[in-house]
Parts: structure tokens; C-alpha cells; sequence
């Protein structure tokens, strides 16, 4: 009862003329950059990051999210007519989505990621407004050393935001921690890697580094990049881009095995909606009847993976908002925002402003509903905007960031690290360093350093306090089985090698 | 074999210039106060990340020289394209550089002007309109409609 008069003030927020118009910014925003392939969601997140800042918390949490799932929904236009996944979670989609394109249903194929991206949307929505707040309840038990704990569970996530080398994404976690000592010492006033640099006594900004590494660094691969894309064509007309009944029969499961799978992996922070699809993707051929035609252009194979890579925001949501873990690069930049609005994501966040928390519920129901209005009928002229010329878009991006950063604090030296943060993470790109935990130890970092030294001051020094409070050692635990697990992983590897070449 | 030549020479200088990085961490961690009397210090959590960052380097060039060792196939990283990349990045920094002499209306201008002409070898109608258009939109937008601080060179704008 008590969540549906929480649910109504939510909708009563959502439903203000300008959290309306915010919400359809981000969801129409959020659906170009999902088709526009080589622009993901994070690095618009931070461009818009300075924006949002001057605007209310709720406004901009709405309007920033719209941006995240919206590009979910977009995502699956380009693997479907190019083959190009639009953001890394649409890249299953290419395996059916294209191939159905191939065999002349594009039309079928849009339409059902459509209507799979709207059902599980909302199931995300509503499982995240039933998960939420216990997880919330229970985390107001935290205190020094369990955030501690739970800022180690939350770095822990390198592992899951590990590209093809852990050591590289440690590395990169761990320039992001010491990014994030840059500037005065709370504690003790002292100054640290500031280098008589007035500017950077606050420390290094996450709107510099997040626009530097991800857009500039995107924008700067794509001017490396000169390939270009045969495109098939959308059929016009709502009735050419509705999928027939045997479509939505065949994909029934679908529907359901996507949103399940896909709410549970995002609420494990680091998954994310890439696993989430390939995961359900996977759960689909191995239930399927037809498992031998995965892959030719099946229906059930475009909406399991678009279903649970939907549904996967509702769940990333969860220990963003309850526990203050991004689990993606996206929501560390979502957290980045909760921090420069002076709002702390934790157990206390529902309580003490639920306006923001059920604002947003309400407008991702709102926000589904823009999506399909916009992605059933638009997707022609959606798929116009693959026509806009790199020469067009990126000078563009690049006008864009500089005002970004330099519209925060109106410093220049802001512009200056923005430019050195794009090379920066243009040649993370080049040598496979992932950017996404550079971000998580900046956000994580100052966290988790205040939690060690709060934590050690309680207890006048004695470190056993870190893991002798039980919820701490459980969290411990858990972390270390994250960080261990891949190592069991390769032994198990390496020993079926072993046993292959003896054999 | 010429390990020198199978090496993936950026994977080394990455992993130097991060062990450079963990040195300066630590040497500067040094010198501030590292335990107190109440918990750690300013030096102490910089100081551990420098360590860190040292080991982490030099155990991922460790791995990479171990790779090529065993003979197993080193990808070569592709630098194909990073002329247009280092030259689109230069733009930008002097565009930067032009920010407060010249303002972000024309610093921005002369930075389409380069890309669209240099960069894409569009001609230079293509990249006047592209560049006018673009700056003339961006200033209505943030400077004059959404009263965002931009900087200004000698003409207000």
C-alpha cells in the first residue's frame, strides 16, 4: 500500500510539465545515440553531465536515464540494418536481427525489438520498485567499515569491467583511485597532487575525466576510422514494421526469459546489459525447438537479447540507488552526477528524497511508453540520422565537450585536461586498457579512502575492524570471490589444456 | 627468435610510462604524513596505489615479454588511421590554446574549419557551412538561450 502511494507521488513528479519534457529529451536523445553507432550512452551521459548539474536533481536523473535506456531501444537499429551494434549490449542482436534484415523482414525484426524492448522495460521498472527499497532498508545497517567493504565489493567490479587483460583493468582502476586523492586532504588540509595548481585544490573533476575518455576519446577513434556501411532498407509504414502473430507466438518466452535475465545481471553491478544479453540469448537456443536455426534470422533471437539488455537498466538501477555501486560505466557517471548535486546514492536516498527516487520509476514507465511511441512508428526516419556525415557530428561532439567542461567552473585548464584525457583515452583504446574502471576508481576512490580513515579513527588504529563486523567480513567475502573466481577459472583452463595435450 | 622485434613494443612503453607514474605516486605519498594518531594519513592511500600501479605494470609487461616467449601469437596493435587522430587532436588543443585570446565562437570555428577541410577533405564551402553553422548554433544555444558562460574573445563573442 504503501509503495503505490509512493508510486502515485512519483508519477504526480513525473507528470510535471518539465520532468515530461526532460523525460522525452532523454528518451529521444537516448534512442539517436543508441542508432548512432560509435556513441554510446556513457559518453553522452557525460557530455550532457554538465547540463544536468545545473539542473534540479530530479530533472536531470530523469532526463540522464531517459538517455540510458532510450539508447537500448536505438541499439538494435543499426545491428538489425547494418550489422553495427549501436552500443556494445546490441551486438547479439546482429546475429538474428541482421540475417532477418538479410532475408527481407527488417521490418518484423524493428518492430519486435521494439515490443520486446517495451515489455521488458517495464517489467525492469516494476521489479525495481519492488527490489529497491528492502536492499535500501537493510544497507541503512552500514556503517564506516561495512562502506568500506562495500566500496572494496564495488572496485571488485573491475573484474566484470575487465576487458581482454584483469591487470590492465586493475591498472586502470588504479590510476582512477589515485585520481581521485588529487586535491586537498579533508582530513588533514593538506595538498596533494595539485602541483601549485589553484585549480585542481578540489580535485580532479569526473565530468573532465568521463567527457575526455569517453567522448573525445570516442570521437578521436572514430577520425582514425574512415569504413563505411552498406545499410538495408526500413520499410515504411506502421503495418510493414509490426512483426505478424507467429512472431510475438515464437517469442512469448522470450519476452520473459530476457526480462528475467536481464533485470538479475544488472542488479549484479559490473555485469552489465552486454552480458545480460548473451545470457539470455543463450537461454533462449538452449530452450528453443530450433535451436539449429539461432543465428539465420530467428525472431525469438532478436527479442530475448533486446528484451534482457532493457530490463537490465531497472536492475543496474537497484544497487546504484540503494547501495551507491555503479555497475556500468554509465551509472558511474549517473553516480558522478548523484555526487555533484551534493546527493549521496545509499540506503538513505529513498528515504530522504523520495521524490527522486520514485520521480524516476515513474518516469521510466512514462519514458517506455515515449520509447515505443517513438521506435514503432520513427524508425525510417530515426534511420535517416545514419545519413549524418562524420564530418558533421564529430567537430560537433568535440564543440560540445569543450563547452561542457568549461560550463561547470568556467576553467580553462578544465578544457586543457579534457583534451589531455581524450588522447589519454583514445590510447587506452589502442593498447586495451578499458576506460570504465578508471572512472569506477575515481568515483569509488574518495569513498573508500574517507571510509578507511573514518573506519581506522573509530577504532584508534586497530584495522581488525575492517573485517570483524559481520556484515563487513560477509561483503569481504564476497569480494574476494570476485576477484578470486576468474583465477579459478584459468587453473580450470589451463588444466583441460594440460589434459588435452597428454591425452 | 628477435624477442625485440616479436615484442609489442606500445604494450612495454604503457606499462614504463605506468611504472614512471607509480614512482612519482609514491615519491611524492612520501612525503606527507603517512600513519597519525587517529588512522592513516594523507600519504597513506596514494602510497599504496603507487605500488600498486608499479607492480600491476610491471607484472603486465612481465606477462606480455612471457606471451612472446612461449610463442604464442602477440597481436600487434593496428596505429593505421592515428596521423588523422594525432592531427585531429592537435587541432583541439590549439583550438583550446585559442580559447581565451579569440574566444569559443571563432577558436571552434577555425577547429570545424580544420577538421571538415584537413581531416575529412571536404571542400571548403563544406567546411565554412559546417563550421559557421555549428558555431552559429552553438552560441545561440548555450550562450544566448541556456546563458552559459562561454569564453569571449575581443568582439564579445
Amino acid at each position: 500500500m504503501e509503495m503505490l502511494t509512493n508510486l502515485m507521488q512519483g508519477f504526480a513528479v513525473a507528470l510535471e510539465p518539465m520532468n515530461l519534457l526532460w523525460c522525452f529529451i532523454g528518451v529521444f536523445l537516448g534512442t539517436i545515440v543508441g542508432i548512432l553507432p560509435g556513441l554510446g550512452p556513457s559518453a553522452t551521459v557525460a557530455l550532457l553531465l554538465p547540463l544536468a548539474t545545473q539542473m534540479n536533481p530530479t530533472a536531470g536523473i530523469i532526463m540522464m536515464s531517459g538517455i540510458y535506456y532510450g539508447a537500448k531501444y536505438g541499439g538494435s537499429t543499426t545491428s538489425i540494418l547494418l550489422n553495427v551494434p549501436g552500443e556494445s549490449a546490441s551486438v547479439v542482436t546482429c546475429l538474428d536481427g541482421f540475417e532477418m534484415a538479410r532475408n527481407g523482414r527488417a521490418g518484423p525484426a524493428l518492430g519486435i525489438a521494439a515490443i520486446a524492448s517495451f515489455i521488458a522495460g517495464t517489467i525492469g521498472v516494476v521489479l525495481l520498485m519492488l527490489v529497491a527499497p528492502p536492499v535500501a532498508e537493510f544497507a541503512l545497517r552500514f556503517g564506516p567499515p561495512e562502506y568500506f567493504a562495500l566500496m572494496a565489493f564495488g572496485l571488485s567490479m573491475v573484474v566484470l569491467l575487465a576487458g581482454k587483460s584483469m591487470l590492465k583493468a586493475l591498472l586502470s582502476m588504479f590510476v582512477g583511485l589515485w585520481l581521485a586523492t588529487v586535491g586537498i586532504d579533508m582530513f588533514t588540509d593538506t595538498e596533494r597532487y595539485t602541483f601549485d595548481q589553484i585549480e585542481l585544490f578540489d580535485g580532479v573533476q569526473f565530468v573532465v575525466v568521463a567527457i575526455g575518455t569517453f567522448a573525445i576519446g570516442e570521437v578521436l577513434a572514430n577520425l582514425g576510422n574512415n569504413d563505411k556501411q552498406q545499410m538495408f532498407k526500413v520499410p515504411k509504414g506502421l503495418r510493414n514494421l509490426m512483426p505478424n502473430w507467429q512472431d510475438i507466438k515464437d517469442s512469448r518466452f522470450a519476452f520473459l526469459n530476457g526480462s528475467l535475465v536481464g533485470f538479475f545481471v544488472g542488479v549484479l553491478p559490473g555485469a552489465g546489459s552486454t552480458i545480460a544479453s548473451f545470457v539470455s540469448y543463450g537461454i533462449e537456443k538452449a530452450v528453443s525447438k530450433r535451436p539449429e536455426k539461432f543465428g539465420t534470422g530467428v525472431v525469438e533471437g532478436v527479442a530475448a537479447p533486446e528484451a534482457a539488455n532493457n530490463s537490465e537498466t531497472g536492475g543496474a538501477l537497484v544497487p546504484l540507488m540503494t547501495l551507491g555501486i555503479p555497475g556500468s560505466a554509465t551509472t558511474a557517471i549517473l553516480l558522478a552526477a548523484f555526487i555533484l548535486w551534493g546527493l549521496r546514492p545509499g540506503p538513505l536516498l529513498i528515504q530522504d528524497h523520495p521524490e527522486i527516487f520514485w520521480g524516476l520509476v515513474a518516469s521510466m514507465y512514462i519514458g517506455n511508453i515515449m520509447l515505443l511511441i517513438l521506435n514503432l512508428p520513427l524508425v525510417p526516419a530515426f534511420a535517416q540520422i545514419l545519413k549524418l556525415p562524420g564530418y558533421v557530428l564529430y567537430p560537433m561532439i568535440m564543440g560540445i565537450s569543450i563547452i561542457g567542461v568549461y560550463s561547470v567552473d568556467q576553467r580553462l585548464l578544465d578544457t586543457w585536461l579534457v583534451a589531455f584525457f581524450g588522447l589519454l583515452g583514445y590510447l587506452m583504446r589502442k593498447v586495451d586498457y578499458p576506460a570504465a574502471p578508471l572512472i569506477l576508481g575515481l568515483v569509488l576512490g574518495d569513498l573508500m579512502e574517507n571510509a578507511v580513515r573514518q573506519s581506522l579513527m573509530m577504532s584508534q588504529g586497530d584495522i581488525s575492524i575492517l573485517y570483524t563486523r559481520p556484515l563487513a567480513l560477509v561483503i569481504l567475502v564476497m569480494t574476494a570471490a570476485v576477484l578470486i573466481g576468474p583465477l579459478f577459472r584459468q587453473v580450470a583452463a589451463w588444466r583441460t589444456k594440460v589434459a588435452d595435450q597428454e591425452a | 627468435m628477435n624477442l625485440w622485434k616479436a615484442v609489442n613494443k606500445s604494450e612495454l612503453v604503457a606499462a614504463g610510462l605506468l611504472v614512471a607514474l607509480g614512482i612519482l605516486i609514491v615519491t611524492h605519498a612520501n612525503s606527507w604524513v603517512y600513519l597519525t594518531t587517529a588512522g592513516p594519513g594523507p600519504g597513506f592511500f596514494p602510497f599504496w596505489t603507487g605500488i600498486a600501479i608499479i607492480v600491476l605494470a610491471i607484472l603486465t609487461a612481465g606477462k606480455h615479454l612471457l606471451e612472446v616467449l612461449r610463442r604464442q601469437r602477440v597481436e600487434q596493435i593496428k596505429w593505421t588511421g592515428n596521423g588523422r587522430v594525432l592531427l585531429g587532436w592537435f587541432a583541439l588543443a590549439v583550438s583550446i590554446a585559442l580559447l581565451k585570446p579569440a574566444g569559443f565562437v571563432v577558436s571552434y570555428l577555425l577547429l570545424t574549419l580544420f577538421l571538415v577541410k584537413v581531416i575529412y577533405g571536404r571542400s571548403f564551402v563544406s567546411a565554412l557551412s559546417v563550421g559557421v553553422g555549428s558555431a552559429a548554433g552553438f552560441w545561440l544555444l548555450f550562450a544566448k538561450f541556456l546563458q552559459v558562460q562561454l569564453p569571449a574573445g575581443p568582439w564579445g563573442f
